[in-house]
């Protein structure tokens, strides 16, 4: 793995206390992401790829281990500082499509109001056409269908100009045409040097990894 | 601001639930609290109008009497009244000593006297010219005037009526002069005589000298407009006692006497709506946190129902706290909505919930700015929950940490607080309570504390009953009820949702016991004002008679048969008439025929006479002062006018009726109708008494005010359980829908189905009534007593019969328990199961 990448992670370790004791999610885990290209935590549901995935996009402290963001420790920052972080340098696109939207805002709105939370300028009608939406920039986001949605979501990462895009299983709940779809956007993302972190167990993202770590039990395997 | 909160607003119009229920919350809230600051004024204006209603209307201004004038100088003093009134009313009144003027050789006792427009309200029986003297029968029948005479030899002006002679009781427009025209029968010769009014000022002052020598005035301002309100009749008595002391400073001549009988109810209303206020502050405040609790889960949902946007903001960035101002924005417009709507119906319902819709000054603004605290109140808790809800879900402890919490919450025995501070109420209560030892026009203390103490147990009752239900549907899995399908149907739904179950069971607790608590002290309160003036009285209201209707000398007019009964009242003794007795008396508790039996027994044999004695009486024979030597054969605890100390002796067992201190007719119909028929029938009366005037209420009022804003917090109280409980199934629409739906698919009667939500629902608002019942039944059962602000008067307040209020409770519930099953059923059959399963 390379020394000098976007994002590294060092010998992460998530733990949760339940009423049945302490559960290890992530044990010890340790990634780089480089500046460009895909790399994929793939493994079975509950292997931790999207507890790792949360840790990265620094939504999740871990209980032990290193996140270091464009050579800065934030495993030691606050609340506010994470925050500060993720608003300019992170995008994450969720599993279920409609979760990246805002249902009552239109398209056009979405991408705008995504812009706006990272203080970059508007570049609406230039990322739907890029993402091949050209004429739904009024449409409400529920007309949009699953592949439809997720590309937005993809667009509104762009919109943001984050330094790196994490998505947590992004095709899980697409029917095979829509995750085409969102295949697509992923390799275009990747092609056009921008960093993107997928957790997926569908074959097909996996295979579009530049960088892969299977996982299982919250371990890499390979 | 950026797009999400600028859209927030819009955003709102997604849910209209969401919106109807924030905007419900606020308008309750803002309800109660600006109906607890219109109720305090309103009380106060009640107070002083109930205290303007037993005063004299024309002494609601301050007045002057004054003594020891000449003819001249009194008029001086009334042209300077005049001068200084400032164009405000004045009703002046002139009246010449008792003297003897002389007709014919006929001398009497009369007085003379003149005030203007009094020949307007006299009833004329002879002439009516208004040019000369009228003459008041009594004299005119004494003294053998006739119409055309002219006194001291053609010194006074002719006679030109004869007018009939006031009597109690009198026209609203004479009560000021009452002591004055009202003929006393019962006093000596000379000291109350009836009046001679003379034709205007002119002829007063005209009266010669030995007549007129010694005159006397009284200077009335009968006021536009009764006070309505505190401050309107403070305003008055201020204007007044200004206008009194510019007269003062310029009456040099006689005796001028002030009266300002505005200064007592003034203060004693200012009394009054401290009190009320103090009294429902407590209620009020447990009321704004209860509802604040409840905005507080409104926006716990409402932070649910928008995870996902938040998380994704929150992803992008956004603090907990921006995401409360996000929650503000959303919810806020209802919230204001809510607070406004709250406000007008707070003042439209005025007269609904409070004694008078007059209110001070300035309290509709209070109640504006309160409802402003209220709204900005409301704003801080939605703000504060939502960035709690949002820091704890995204960026605080682990999940294990805060159900610990929570179960430390829940573990908590809140009941012991809250019956910890019922017992304290108890202990102020009895220490305290609202009992004085004053005179009945003196307003008790109340101790806030003290009257919390129903308020209380009906809290922790309703803590304990939903701590049982919580216990009880967390072991019911245990139970097997599938005999009866919709039994455990119901069961098994109602333990899936225990937390909103209890909730609801508890807010419906507290609202019975609410209303309950409120109506039965109010009501307990109304009703001994009545029995207490009913015991101390007698009857509905009495008049002194002359002995000679005893005596049998002068009939009772026919009218007052059936109605009214002649009783001698001796020191400690009644002189009745069993066979008339419970016609006119003020019985109580006393059942007719069965008193009637009880005093027909009366029947005297021998020396002594048979009597029933009172309460702890002693039981040896008694001789009381112009009575035959009692034998007390029977006992009661009390009886009309004297309590629960003294003798009852029948009539045909008293020969010397003449020796018995007074003669009274007892009615049970209002005075007026009782002494109309005495007048037809020319006979003289005197010290009447009326059951509704004779005890100042007030301090009944008052309690019966506090006690029925109660229950219009518990009626508040009673909606939020209704809505919560719609709501409630509202909220797990989709769940019934696909739960009803599949069971019906599988078999299960429609008919059952509809059952098992009768069951469940039912089941709650039976437990809620049975909880809210019984501890309100139980605690006013104690507290009633020692709210009694008159405990020297018998008989003590008892609690009203609960039927009404229980069959009213039971059907308001099985209404809503009906609509909400019913609302339930039609889910379920209107679902399509396919899509449900789908999602």
């Amino acid at each position: 793995m390379a020394e000098d990448g976007v994002l590294r992670a060092t010998d992460v370790r998530v733990e949760y206390r339940t009423p049945g004791g302490t559960v290890t999610a992530v044990g010890g885990v340790s990634v780089t992401v480089p500046p460009s290209g895909v790399t994929v935590l793939a493994g079975p549901s509950g292997s931790g790829k999207s507890t790792m995935l949360r840790v990265l996009s620094l939504v999740e402290r871990p209980t032990s281990g290193s996140v270091v963001l464009h050579g800065r420790e934030t495993a030691g920052l606050s609340s506010r500082r994470r925050r500060r972080l993720r608003r300019t340098e992170i995008a994450l696109v969720f599993q279920n499509p409609s979760d990246n939207l805002i249902s009552h805002l239109s398209v056009g709105e979405n991408l705008r109001a995504a812009a706006q939370a990272a203080g970059q300028p508007d570049r609406t009608e230039e990322l739907l056409t890029r993402f091949g939406l050209p004429d739904v920039v009024r449409w409400r986001t529920p007309a949009l269908s699953g592949g439809q949605q997720q590309r937005l979501a993809f667009a509104c990462a762009l919109a943001r100009g984050a330094s790196v895009v994490l998505a947590d299983e992004p095709t899980s709940q697409l029917d095979a045409r829509s995750a085409d779809l969102v295949l697509e956007t992923v390799s275009d993302l990747a092609g056009r040097g921008v960093p993107v972190v997928v957790a997926s167990h569908d074959p097909r993202l996996v295979g579009l990894g530049t960088t892969v770590l299977s996982l299982r039990d919250g371990t890499v395997i390979a | 601001m950026q797009i999400p909160w600028r859209a927030a607003p819009r955003a709102a119009l997604s849910s209209p639930l969401t919106l109807l229920v924030s905007a419900a919350t606020t308008l309750l809230l803002s309800f109660v609290v600006a109906a607890a600051v219109m109720h305090s004024s309103a009380s106060g204006s009640a107070a002083v109008v109930h205290q303007e209603g037993r005063l004299c209307e024309q002494s609601a201004h301050p007045v002057l009497d004054g003594e020891g004038f000449t003819a001249a100088s009194a008029q001086r003093a009334v042209d300077v009244a005049r001068a200084e009134s400032g164009g405000r009313a004045v009703l002046p009144a002139l009246y010449t000593a008792i003297v003897r003027p002389d007709y014919a050789g006929r001398a009497t006792w009369a007085r003379f006297g003149h005030r203007e427009g009094a020949t307007d309200h006299l009833t004329v029986l002879e002439g009516g010219g208004r040019d000369g003297l009228w003459v008041p029968e009594s004299i005119a029948r004494t003294a053998g005037v006739r119409l055309g005479d002219r006194g001291e030899n053609g010194e006074l002006p002719p006679v030109t009526a004869i007018y009939a002679d006031l009597n109690d009781p009198v026209d609203p427009w004479w009560c000021s002069e009452r002591t004055t025209v009202v003929r006393n029968p019962l006093v000596g010769d000379g000291e109350v005589a009836s009046v001679i009014w003379l034709p205007s000022a002119e002829s007063f002052q005209q009266l010669p000298e030995r007549l007129a020598g010694s005159a006397s005035l009284t200077l009335r301002f009968p006021a536009d407009r009764v006070p309505q309100t505190v401050d309107e009749a403070e305003a008055l008595l201020t204007g007044g006692e200004a206008l009194l002391d510019r007269i003062t400073a310029q009456v040099r001549d006689g005796r001028l006497t002030r009266g300002s009988y505005l200064a007592g109810p003034i203060s004693a209303a200012r009394q009054t709506a401290a009190n009320v206020r103090s009294a429902i502050l407590p209620l009020t405040l447990i009321s704004l946190l209860v509802g604040l609790a409840g905005l507080g889960t409104v926006t716990v949902q409402w932070a649910q129902r928008r995870h996902t946007e938040l998380r994704m903001l929150w992803c992008r960035g956004s603090g907990p706290l921006a995401l409360g101002g996000r929650a503000v924005l959303e919810l806020g417009l209802p919230l204001v909505l809510g607070g406004v709507l709250g406000l007008g119906a707070a003042r439209a319902l005025l007269p609904v919930y409070s004694p008078s819709s007059a209110l001070e000054e300035g309290v509709t603004a209070t109640a504006a700015l309160a409802v402003l605290g209220v709204i900005a109140g409301s704003t801080l808790v939605v703000v504060l929950v939502a960035t709690a809800h949002t820091h704890r879900e995204f960026q605080s402890a682990p999940e294990a940490a805060r159900s610990r919490a929570r179960r430390v919450l829940a573990a908590v025995p809140w009941e012991l607080a809250t019956a910890a501070l019922a017992w304290l109420a108890w202990r102020r209560l009895l220490a305290s309570g609202l009992g004085t030892d004053q005179k009945l026009a003196s307003l008790p203390r109340i101790d806030a504390a003290a009257l919390a103490f129903p308020l209380l147990v009906v809290l922790t009752t309703a803590l304990v009953a939903a701590r049982l239900v919580r216990i009880a549907l967390r072991l019911s899995h245990r139970a097997d009820l599938w005999r009866a399908p919709a039994a455990q149907l119901a069961l098994r739904r109602l333990a899936a949702t225990a937390g909103p179950a209890t909730g609801v069971l508890l807010v419906g607790a507290l609202a019975i016991g609410t209303i309950a608590v409120g109506t039965s002290v109010a009501n307990a309160q109304g009703a001994a004002l009545t029995e207490k003036s009913g015991t101390f009285v007698g009857a509905s209201s009495t008049v002194q008679v002359s002995v000679d209707m005893a005596r049998g000398g002068v009939e009772m007019p026919a009218e007052l048969r059936g109605t009214t009964t002649l009783v001698g009242v001796s020191s400690t003794a009644l002189v009745v008439d069993p066979e008339t007795f419970t016609d006119g008396a003020w019985l109580g508790g006393h059942d007719p025929a069965r008193l009637t039996a009880l005093l027909r027994g009366l029947t005297r044999t021998g020396d002594a006479a048979p009597a029933i004695r009172l309460g702890r009486t002693p039981e040896q024979g008694v001789r009381p002062p112009g009575l035959p030597t009692l034998d007390p054969r029977e006992r009661l605890d009390s009886f009309p006018k004297l309590g629960t100390r003294g003798y009852v002796v029948a009539r045909g067992s008293v020969p010397a009726v003449d020796q018995v201190g007074s003669w009274h007719l007892w009615s049970s119909r209002p005075l007026a109708e009782l002494t109309a028929p005495l007048r037809a029938a020319g006979l003289h009366y005197t010290n009447v008494q009326d059951r509704t005037a004779v005890l100042d209420g007030l301090p009944f009022l008052m309690i019966e005010w506090t006690f029925g804003f109660v229950t219009a917090v518990g009626a508040v109280l009673a909606v939020v359980a209704a809505t919560a409980l719609l709501l409630a199934i509202e909220a797990r629409r989709r769940q019934n829908a696909v739960s009803g739906a599949l069971s019906a698919r599988m078999g299960m009667r429609w008919r059952t189905l509809l059952g098992s939500h009768l069951v469940e629902l039912g089941a709650l608002a039976l437990v809620a009534v049975a909880v809210g019942g019984t501890a309100s039944a139980i605690s006013t059962g104690f507290a009633v007593p020692e709210l009694d602000p008159a405990p020297w008067l018998n008989p003590s307040p008892v609690l009203p019969d609960p039927l009404p209020l229980l069959l009213t409770t039971l059907g308001v519930a099985a209404l809503v328990v009906a609509v909400a099953a019913w609302t339930a059923l039609r889910t379920a059959r209107a679902a399509r199961v396919g899509e449900l399963i789908r999602g």
